[in-house]
């Protein structure tokens, strides 16, 4: 397949290369966001710090693949400070708030979005697209560590575990809470087609989802977990088209929030004395 | 008086740890600018000072710098850097390549400097020099 030059994309190509990129850091950046709530808040001090430096690594990653939107004209503002929220490609899974002290849900999540990211990042191994094939290494050495951590604490959270233990019910909760939502890391953009057909990545979301059936099902199982219909809702929120949970709505006036208060308040500190009172 | 209740978990056992591994060094890398000579011999020179900002090691023995080119455009003479960080997530990231640019615009003869991040190839620990390893065990790092 041809390589695109980043320098002279046509307007269907720039629109794939757009909507992938977008699609690989909006994941990465709300998934970071939604870890940060647990900042301080870890069931131990290692469990804080590892989610800390996980969110980082998410961040990092984001402003990868944010810098190669940036080359293709956007401004950090436009891309997020000032983005309509409804805009945002990720998948729900990323957006959704925790149950309050909802440990399992934190590790569960992270666990379907490592694999699904590690199959994602895997499919662009033949890009056509170069400035996505010269992070893409960098990248997926440090996804590494991240299933790890997950898996490590899923295996943790259910070592000898009875049906009934506390564990695998509050587990079980979050996996039946978050799996429909989980499922829309498989829905494509409206540029899906064009961005199998151009090659910048060579696989469809959707034939990803088998994949990571092959891998989740029976880990989930092997923990003592019954995994739900693997097939999405036909109504509800889809993410990657733009329509999200009131949850996103949320994190986005949060995340957003100083970036406002930065813009608005000094100009409204620094009136004019003369111009005040009359 | 009663026993102690068993151990919930067994015996303590040390938590996981991370393995980082030392990765394959592409034959181009670490360079340290040795062959370099004139212009580029003093852009080296000036971006060793230059320490990475959590440790006492300079960043060219860390192996962040791929290469330093000197051009001529027009009457100005334009010094590109190429380097990369050691994580994506380093928090360091404009604070060093500002460093670097400034480092590298302020030698004389220079009029203008560019600074190309990159991350391909992928920084590993085996490009660190022995000088650079020594530096990081003095500060206490094992290595």
């Amino acid at each position: 397949m041809t390589e695109l030059d980043p320098r002279d994309l046509s307007e269907t190509e720039y629109a794939a290369v757009t909507a992938e990129l977008e699609t690989l850091a909006d994941d990465q950046f709300v998934v970071a966001e939604r870890y940060t709530d647990w900042q301080t808040r870890g069931p131990t001090l290692e469990a804080d710090i590892a989610v800390a430096n996980i969110a980082q690594d998410e961040y990092g990653h984001a402003r990868l693949w944010y810098d190669l939107l940036e080359d293709l004209g956007h401004t950090e503002q436009e891309l997020i400070w000032e983005r309509d929220p409804a805009s945002f490609r990720h998948a729900t899974l990323l957006e959704l708030g925790y149950e309050t002290g909802g440990w399992a849900d934190c590790v569960l999540r992270g666990y379907l979005y490592d694999v699904f990211e590690q199959l994602h990042l895997g499919a662009l191994e033949e890009t056509t697209y170069p400035r996505i094939a010269d992070r893409l290494g960098k990248v997926q050495g440090e996804e590494g560590y991240h299933r790890e951590h997950t898996e490590s604490w899923l295996d943790r959270l259910t070592e000898d575990a009875a049906p009934g233990d506390e564990a695998l019910v509050r587990l079980q909760a979050a996996l039946d809470r978050l799996y429909p939502h989980a499922l829309t890391l498989f829905e494509p953009t409206e540029h899906e087609t064009q961005i199998v057909e151009l090659g910048v990545r060579s696989t469809p979301l959707a034939d990803l989802r088998g994949d990571w059936l092959a891998i989740t099902t029976p880990f989930l199982g092997g923990l003592g977990l019954d995994v739900p219909d693997p097939e999405l809702p036909e109504s509800g929120v889809r993410g990657r088209d733009g329509t999200h949970t009131d949850d996103w709505e949320r994190l986005y006036n949060e995340f957003t929030y100083t970036y406002e208060m930065l813009d608005r308040e000094p100009r409204k500190l620094l009136v004019d004395p003369d111009e005040v009172g009359g | 008086m009663s026993e102690a209740p068993e151990a919930p978990f067994g015996e303590p056992e040390y938590c996981g740890y991370t393995e980082y591994a030392d990765g394959v060094v592409p034959e181009s890398l670490p360079n340290t600018g040795s062959d370099a000579t004139g212009l580029e011999r003093a852009v080296w020179d000036a971006v060793y000072e230059i320490e990475d900002p959590e440790m006492p090691v300079s960043i060219v023995d860390l192996g962040l710098i791929y290469g330093i080119g000197v051009r001529d455009i027009g009457d100005e003479t334009e010094v590109t850097v190429r380097m990369t960080l050691t994580y994506t997530g380093c928090p360091a990231r404009d604070m060093l390549t500002d460093d670097v640019r400034e480092t590298a615009a302020g030698v004389e003869g220079i009029d203008d400097a560019r600074v190309e991040l990159v991350w391909s190839p992928e920084w590993n620990l085996s490009m660190v020099t022995d000088a650079g390893k020594e530096s990081l065990r003095e500060f206490g790092v094992s290595i």
